[in-house]
């Protein structure tokens, strides 16, 4: 709490939309101009299992986001979640399906992927000094090439909801009355308080911020800085792993060399959410945010006459357009 | 060893180019060996030359990015969407083949003004706006095929001429192509303006800024001569593979950098070698050839071209850093 | 004053080529402001990164606490309570005060950061100073003054028993200065010892108690800032050295016209109304102290920075620069101060770095004239007497003094008319210094108009016509060489401006 009354004295000769958070504020009132764009334009999409849709789609995309959050914040980025979650939801689903293993098991494994592909990320970048672009592209295809190669190539259908382990689905949705329930929202909204909790208040958080300021300055201080930036990339892996688990609750049949683009999705989120290319701003619930102007372009944009292909090419403007606001603003305080 | 190195015959062909090469023969005889024989033959040298074509291409194009010390990974999508528009144009919309092969190159362009000048103008990091290029390719490709996949004309059908690029009779023009275009690629890289510029900027940018140079001109030049290649690899991929399907091409971005960061080419820019690049693409190309001839799976050919990046990479950084 | 805290005696250390420390000693007492002086390149910053364990000594002792002591790094200097507050802020930009101030060694509340506990730390350790500093707010929404104040709420927060303060004022206005000075003093009179490093004679006279002189890496006094005055200082600072051949009379020909004038230039805070005149076939010194602006002026009129105001004007026109390549296309060629990030491209030879700022004239269309290229390079290797085994060597070989000619030549190729030398001798050794020097008096001889930036007294005074004087953003004076002393110069770059 101390927190809050920091921002509130702080936060004095602050605007108005300093004080309601900036452009995490911004960003917010655009979800719901968009909201009220899309049901305006559109009878069908003002229906409730629109809004069931839009948070299917939210749930993997969130996770990878809130993920990747961690790798920019160090000034890095992680290439590898899409294909990774593909990967792990495919080797996951190969155990279950066709080794018999049980569901919870499963499951395990499909996470623990996620935080070995992290650290193997982390230690090319924070050990091996490479590039995070590049190290992070190597493994996007090694993980595509590795999920592929395990499940031989065929899509991988994780028990369906009626079928026995198939209660993982309930995870994220249930059926009451015949209506379906999109209770992984409420997941989401506890990893997000968690991780907004982890980065605030914990060490973990303080350092990765910190590496993303300025790295040099940060080891001076004597912290283990090695150690903390492998860790952001481990965080990434373990949410991509989440997400590989939502992405098999909420979709029917996980199809090996799919998953290249999702990091866009995730990545533009947390950028429009307020979070800096050139790494220590930004935030949890500014990537969750961000997170739904993605979501709602994807599933808005077919309701007004759009394929699903605008939303990509839409996405990639939006990134485009949110890294050049993110450009402008360090400029404008530069010139200060 | 470093008599060798010093040996001035050694040196003015490249160290690492020599290896190359070494690595290149040993590799096709380790599949003959592997193969029982049955890699011998011009079969599957052909079949890994058409391979080497549209990558080479795509190599040479990622090089001159990179040499300025960017990155492109929008090289992949964007020769597919060249190929899918050029080819919907001319099988759907019937526009004549020559036509064709220019939008083909168009697009190309476009996407290299696109890239560069967000890059050079706007100092948008080159990987942003590759992510995002990536995926405007993609998805523009989708919108005008309607998601459909294309696919080029047969040798003897209408328009299938364009074939001859790939080869007439036995004769491979795509490999005198290739090797010409590289030619090219390697005067401009090192006797022409433009090239002495990209990789001095490369080196050094505020240096050359600051001897008076326009160097936002230079470096977007770099991304538009890439997409004017991207451009040219889309027809030799038809050209050998004939259907394009929208949505894909991100696979060949690795293995077009990984072809030239093999070659020698530094990630921190200012350094390449375009006859490196192409040394590259071939052991690229055996390698995916081999693979299929062992009957390996062929994701087997994502993990390894990661792993050369990776390692090369690596090999780039400890270099640097010795150094220093 | 009280007992002694720390004694560094007879600390020698050598870097190759350079004797950077013979035999230094210093003494520092708890309770007093020991001021550390020395013009730039005395070996001022050498000694205390010898003392915090940035560089190892080469022999001399290092007494603390009366026992012998070695650090190997900051953090093991630090632990012992001795603490440097750089010039340079060592900050975390995004971090809020309290953050920056603990980083590292932030309380805890099981895994929780306790940054309540933090903000009341950071509250009392400002309480203490006497100042009123937010610890919740970001670090870089600060002002430098208060930068500065909470780098040193961080260094008292290591329980520091040994404060060093390397040019806190640099960077800090008449009333951030006020404040520091109240917190020096309650820092003394708390008992630390200070060692405080500065240009400004005015403030040595203010807060120290003792001051310790050094050139060229050498001890040469302590006295007593009380009895002393500010020519004693001075006159300890800058020696009684013979110099080879200075200039005694301004050797530019009379009448000879002016090339460029600079009006009422301004460009950020460190350029505040310059203005200058520069004759064809002059030298021009621009004298000053670190961070006095003369770079900053130099990259401004060159257009590698924007400028705010003012008029250039380029043989009696008025030219707008608004880039380095403006600047080219006028003949103004500048050689920076740093050569590898802003002189050369180090990956390229000697050849193509020759022809860099004039390719146009190499190339035949897109084509580059290698021949050409080389014959001009060779010549230039030749005529510069630039030690090369070849113009195909890659600069990145060649030694200081020699890449320093190859971007000489690179402004010879391209005709400049004025060139600028920041600091051209730094890093060279002796003798290649000289035939810059000869160099430069040739270029001038030519007809060529030069402006030198310099921090070496010597330099200014050898190879001087007229020079200009530069304090804290502002032109101080101007001299002919003819009346031109190490004095009066020191006199007007320490001028307190009112």
């Amino acid at each position: 709490m101390a927190n809050k009354t920091a921002s509130k004295t702080a936060g004095t000769n602050k605007s108005f939309i300093d004080r309601m958070g900036g452009q995490k504020f911004i960003v917010l009132i655009i979800v719901i101009a968009m909201f009220i764009f899309f049901s305006a334009m559109s009878p069908q999409f003002r229906k409730y299992t629109t809004v069931v849709s839009i948070l299917d789609y939210s749930y993997y995309i969130a996770l990878m986001a809130i993920g990747v959050t961690f790798p920019l914040l160090t000034a890095g980025v992680d290439l590898s979640i899409g294909t990774g979650l593909i990967c792990y939801s495919l080797i996951g689903g190969y155990l279950i399906v066709h080794q018999g293993w049980p569901v919870a098991a499963g499951m395990l494994v499909t996470v623990l992927l996620g935080v070995a592909f992290g650290v193997i990320n982390g230690c090319l970048v924070a050990l091996m000094d490479l590039p995070a672009f590049l190290a992070t592209l190597c493994t996007c295809m090694i993980t595509r090439g590795f999920g592929a190669m395990v499940v031989g190539g065929y899509g991988i259908p994780w028990p369906t909801a009626a079928a026995p382990g198939g209660w993982f689905r309930s995870i994220f949705k249930i059926q009451i009355g015949g209506q379906n329930i999109p209770i992984g929202f409420l997941w989401i909204i506890l990893l997000v308080i968690v991780m907004s909790f982890v980065l605030n208040h914990t060490k973990m958080g303080r350092y990765t911020r910190a590496i993303g300021s300025n790295k040099e300055a940060t080891k001076l201080s004597g912290v283990n800085v090695k150690f903390y930036h492998v860790m952001a990339y481990v965080i990434c892996g373990l949410f991509a792993g989440l997400a590989a688990i939502a992405y098999s609750a909420i979709f029917a049949t996980v199809q090996p060399g799919s998953g290249a683009g999702f990091e866009l999705d995730a990545i533009g989120g947390a950028i429009v959410g307020g979070t800096s290319m050139t790494g220590a701003v930004g935030s949890i619930t500014g990537t969750l945010i961000g997170v739904f102007v993605i979501c709602l372009l994807k599933t808005g944009l077919p309701f007004i006459g759009l394929t699903a292909n605008w939303q990509q090419i839409i996405t990639g403007f939006v990134l485009i357009a949110a890294v050049l606001f993110d450009i402008l603003k360090r400029k404008r305080e530069a010139g200060k | 060893m470093e008599s060798i190195k010093q040996n001035p015959l050694v040196k003015k062909v490249g160290f690492n180019r020599i290896v190359l090469c070494i690595v290149l023969l040993l590799m096709y005889a380790l599949f003959c060996i592997l193969t029982n024989g049955a890699f011998v033959g011009s079969r599957r040298i052909l079949s890994a030359l058409n391979y080497a074509y549209f990558l080479g291409f795509l190599s040479l194009a990622v090089t001159f990015v990179i040499a300025t010390g960017g990155i492109d990974f929008s090289i992949g999508p964007v020769m597919f969407c060249c190929a899918l528009i050029a080819g919907f144009s001319f099988t759907v919309n019937g526009i004549p083949m020559p036509a064709a092969l220019v939008i083909s190159l168009v697009v190309g362009v476009v996407f290299g003004i696109f890239n560069g000048y967000l890059v050079a103008y706007w100092d948008v990091p080159s990987f942003i706006t590759s992510i995002a290029s990536m995926n405007i390719a993609k998805g523009v490709a989708s919108v005008f095929t309607r998601t459909q996949s294309v696919s080029w004309p047969q040798s003897g059908a209408d328009g299938g001429w364009f074939r001859n690029i790939v080869s007439v009779g036995d004769i491979p023009m795509g490999l005198i192509i290739l090797l010409a275009v590289a030619v090219v690629c390697a005067i401009i890289l090192n006797k022409t303006k433009m090239g002495r510029y990209i990789l001095s900027l490369g080196s050094n940018k505020e240096a050359v800024r600051l001897s008076g140079v326009n160097v936002r001109k230079w470096e977007m030049s770099a991304y538009v001569l890439c997409g004017l290649l991207v451009g040219i690899s889309a027809l030799f991929y038809v050209g050998a593979y004939t259907t394009v399907q929208p949505g894909y091409g991100d696979q060949y971005n690795n293995e077009a950098i990984a072809g030239c960061v093999m070659g020698g080419t530094s990630m921190a820019g200012g350094l390449a070698s375009i006859s490196g690049t192409i040394i590259g693409v071939f052991i690229i190309s055996l390698l995916q050839e081999g693979i299929m001839a062992l009957g390996l799976d062929k994701n087997l050919q994502l993990i390894i071209t990661g792993l050369i990046v990776i390692v090369a990479v690596f090999a780039d950084v400890v270099a640097r850093r010795r150094k220093n | 004053m009280g007992e002694v805290i720390l004694t560094m005696k007879g600390i020698d250390k050598s870097f190759p080529g350079v004797h950077a420390l013979d035999h230094v000693d210093l003494e520092v007492k708890k309770g007093e402001v020991h001021a550390l002086m020395g013009e730039n390149g005395a070996g001022k910053s050498t000694l205390m990164k010898v003392l915090t364990g940035i560089y190892k000594k080469d022999s001399g002792t290092i007494t603390y606490e009366g026992k012998e002591v070695e650090f190997h790094n900051t953090r093991e200097a630090q632990d012992a309570g001795i603490v440097i507050v750089h010039q340079e802020l060592n900050m975390l930009g995004h971090l809020t005060v309290a953050q920056n101030i603990f980083i590292g060694r932030e309380f805890k509340k099981g895994i929780r950061i306790d940054d309540k506990k933090m903000n009341e730390e950071a509250r009392k350790l400002f309480d203490r100073m006497h100042i009123d500093i937010d610890p919740r707010e970001t670090m870089s929404k600060l002002t430098v003054g208060k930068q500065q104040m909470c780098e040193i709420a961080k260094a008292i927060s290591h329980q520091a028993k040994v404060i060093v303060f390397d040019e806190p004022s640099a960077a800090l206005t008449e009333a951030e200065i006020e404040e520091l000075f109240k917190i020096i003093r309650d820092l003394r009179d708390q008992g630390l010892g200070i060692i405080y490093i500065s240009h400004r004679m005015d403030e040595i006279k203010v807060i120290t108690d003792r001051v310790t002189v050094m050139r060229d890496g050498a001890y040469v006094g302590t006295l007593i800032t009380e009895e002393s005055t500010k020519d004693d200082i001075i006159n300890m600072m800058v020696g009684r050295v013979i110099y080879e051949d200075p200039k005694t009379k301004n050797m530019t020909p009379p009448g000879s016209p002016v090339v460029l004038k600079v009006e009422h230039l301004n460009a950020g805070k460190m350029v505040q109304d310059v203005s200058f005149e520069l004759h064809k076939g002059e030298v021009l010194g621009f004298s000053g102290l670190m961070g006095a602006g003369r770079t900053e002026t130099m990259r401004a009129l060159f257009g590698a920075d924007p400028i705010d105001s003012g008029d250039i004007y380029v043989n009696g026109q008025k030219v707008v620069i608004r880039s380095p390549q403006d600047a080219v296309k006028y003949g103004i060629g500048y050689l920076s101060e740093d050569r590898k990030r802003y002189g050369i491209v180090v990956q390229k030879t000697v050849a193509e770095n020759t022809t860099m700022a004039d390719l146009d004239e190499f190339s035949n269309g897109p084509f580059i004239n290698k021949k050409k290229e080389k014959e001009v390079a060779e010549k230039f290797v030749e005529s510069l007497a630039t030690k090369t085994p070849s113009v195909d060597q890659l600069v990145v070989n060649l030694s200081g003094g020699n890449q320093q000619k190859v971007v000489i030549a690179k402004w010879l190729t391209k005709n400049c008319d004025i060139l600028i030398f920041d600091e051209p001798t730094r890093g060279i050794d002796v003798g290649a210094k000289n035939e810059i020097y000869k160099l430069m008096n040739q270029l001038a001889a030519e007809g060529k108009a030069i402006i030198m930036v310099s921090s070496e007294m010597t330099e200014i005074l050898r190879m001087s016509d007229r020079i200009v004087v530069m304090c804290e953003g502002k032109k101080t004076g101007e001299l002919d060489i003819s009346e031109a002393t190490q004095e009066n110069i020191m006199n007007m770059a320490t001028r307190e401006i009112s």
